[in-house]
């Protein structure tokens, strides 16, 4: 047994697929155990009892076409136009872009190619330096994961439900959870770029009238989008899943009809390629349930409970614990595999701890976001490396500053849990 | 590789894009007329919302296999880059088969368990029965199991997967 958990693990080192390896893992286990293996089966196909996975397919394709689009540009304009007056304007601006569209589209490095893109050349001819530049750019890249509706929040609720924790975890919560924390580190990350840049000569674009205005009629069909969306999931007036079809059909009408940015035929292809990436993310997802469920059955969770319990008394030692772990993981692993394989595993015995499982999920996602560009392979690194063709050790240092202030974020959202739970406990 | 097995294989990639563009097509059809009827007309298609789920189900399992294709799934891979081309070559071959070899046997067991199934006549939704919404699961896997096997192949006579994919 041993032997063959060993083999499972170089397999998955030696870049086995990760569902390939889960799969393995459920079959051996329940082999060992003496479960007629149509189990597996059985499990795949419960993924159809779940209705807001509905979401996923939907909120992704919509994502894929907003990036497709030059809704980045708009985005990238309108902003500068509100908040580029201010000492640091452009670096602010940068914040607030990167961390919207990424809530829209997911942190799959779309959002340093598209909108990191527009805003690197633009910070570096505004008189920041070129690691500031860069740095930022790489850091923002993962921003706004923790605002809805961005696709890890509703997979967290997703799992924590398929666990039973379905009434203390619900999408809406989530939703409010996010905000604050979010906002907390937008804030931290702008007065850090002040501080940074107070001696830098950054030319200063004066606020004008006539450009707010022209800049809002160029984005007219961008900026409902947001207010539909979300005040129709906060009103209640939609469930996710509606609210992920409504987007859908608002993007495809404004990419299609309105802008006309994307072209008819161009629409097969990125319906292809989105949904392979759905399907990569829900095949794990369904292997999943049937490895979390030999889990369950050989009591995985409750022995890694007392297990940890007998080495760390308190609460906090297991939280700053859970941060190491979990930063660890969030570098090495992609955001989805991260969630559905530890989820599982982490979220009973935070509960043992008394922590709150919304606590929890910001928590874990603050960790990923901040994963994505921890050295040495933080997915952000290489992208950033690759678009900007910068040797990627270039890219350690630059990010490093803003790592640390993104650390100092966690570290108040990990321990001061009202920050997260203010408006909904 | 020779054109007949080529021509075969681009059918199939375009038959798997089509179903698949479809379903999305279809999902995203069917999730705005079931809104538009509940909140209109308070009503709804009586088994649109299983419809609906089923089509998750397929949309992934479709997703998974095509991008099977050209082996793009989530994986850690930490290892390979720092190993030696000779013994890269070797890992990656091993890799392929052991992966083949897991949906194989999720293949064959899922058709055992859509053999219950069958036997039992269980109705999904409408007059559909269940076991042909399971019926995607041996498909998918059996079709990823045999994209695996070639690219090990490949991989053993030291080639690239093609452009476009397997």
């Amino acid at each position: 047994m041993i032997f063959a958990v060993g083999a499972l693990v170089l397999l998955a080192f030696l870049g086995a697929p990760l569902f390939v390896v889960i799969l393995a893992a459920s079959i051996l286990g329940f082999t060992s155990s003496e479960v007629d293996l149509s189990v597996i089966a059985i499990e795949l196909y419960r993924i159809t009892d779940t209705p807001i996975l509905l979401a996923l397919p939907l909120f992704t394709f919509a994502g894929y076409l907003l990036a497709e689009g030059k809704t980045s540009e708009r985005l990238v304009g309108l902003s500068q136009a509100f908040l580029g007056w201010m000492p640091s304007g452009l670096a602010i601006v940068s914040f607030f872009t990167c961390a919207f569209f990424t809530a829209f589209t997911g942190a799959s490095g779309v959002t340093i190619v598209a909108v990191g893109a527009l805003l690197y050349p633009a910070l570096k001819q505004e008189g920041y330096s070129d690691k500031f530049s860069l740095g930022l750019v790489t850091t923002s890249g993962s921003l706004g994961l923790l605002i809805p509706p961005s696709l890890p929040l509703i997979l967290f609720a997703i799992i924590a439900q398929q666990m039973g924790f379905g009434e203390e975890v619900s999408i809406k919560d989530l939703f409010v959870a996010g905000l604050i924390p979010a906002a907390l580190m937008i804030l931290l990350l702008s007065l850090y770029s002040l501080w940074e840049n107070k001696d830098a000569p950054i030319s200063k674009q004066p606020f004008s009238w006539p450009h707010a205005l022209a800049t809002i009629k160029q984005a007219r069909w961008e900026i409902p989008l947001p207010i539909f969306v979300l005040g129709g999931i906060y009103s209640g007036f939609f469930a996710i899943s509606d609210a992920a079809a409504a987007t859908v059909i608002y993007v495809i009408i404004m990419e299609l009809f309105l802008y006309k940015e994307i072209p008819f035929h161009r629409l097969a292809h990125i319906m292809r390629d989105s949904m392979m990436m759905v399907g990569g993310i829900l095949l794990i997802l369904a292997v999943s349930l049937a490895f979390t469920n030999y889990l369950v059955d050989a009591e995985v969770p409750t022995k890694l409970f007392h297990l940890i319990q007998a080495t760390i008394e308190s609460k906090i030692a297991f939280l700053l614990l859970l941060n190491i772990i979990l930063l660890a993981l969030g570098a090495i692993l992609d955001i989805f595999s991260a969630l559905i394989i530890m989820i599982p595993l982490i979220l009973p015995v935070a509960v043992g701890y008394g922590i709150d499982p919304i606590h929890l999920g910001i928590i874990f996602l603050a960790n990923m976001q901040i994963g994505y560009f921890t050295p040495p392979v933080g997915m952000n690194l290489f992208i950033a490396s690759y678009r900007f063709n910068k040797p990627i050790l270039e890219l350690y240092r630059a990010t490093i500053p803003f790592m640390f202030v993104l650390l100092i974020a966690l570290l108040l959202i990990t321990f001061i849990p009202s920050l997260t739970l203010f408006f909904i406990r | 590789m020779n054109n007949p097995v080529q021509k075969y294989i681009k059918y199939l990639h375009t038959l798997e894009d089509w179903i698949l563009v479809g379903m999305l097509g279809g999902m995203i059809s069917l999730a705005t007329v079931q809104i538009l009827l509940r909140n209109l007309f308070d009503t709804g298609i009586f088994w649109g919302d299983a419809l609906l789920r089923i089509m998750v189900l397929w949309i992934a399992l479709i997703g998974a296999t095509v991008a099977t294709r050209s082996n793009n799934h989530i994986r850690i891979d930490l290892v390979s880059r720092l190993l030696p081309p000779l013994i890269h070559r070797f890992a990656t071959t091993l890799t392929f088969f052991f992966t083949s070899l897991v949906c194989i046997i999720t293949a064959y067991y899922s058709v055992e368990f859509i053999r219950f199934e069958y036997e039992d006549q269980t109705i999904a939704f409408a007059q559909i029965p269940t076991w042909v919404c399971q019926s995607i699961i041996p498909i998918a896997f059996g079709l990823m199991a045999l994209r695996f096997l070639l690219q090990g192949l490949l991989s053993l006579l030291g080639k690239d997967i093609p452009q476009g994919g397997l």
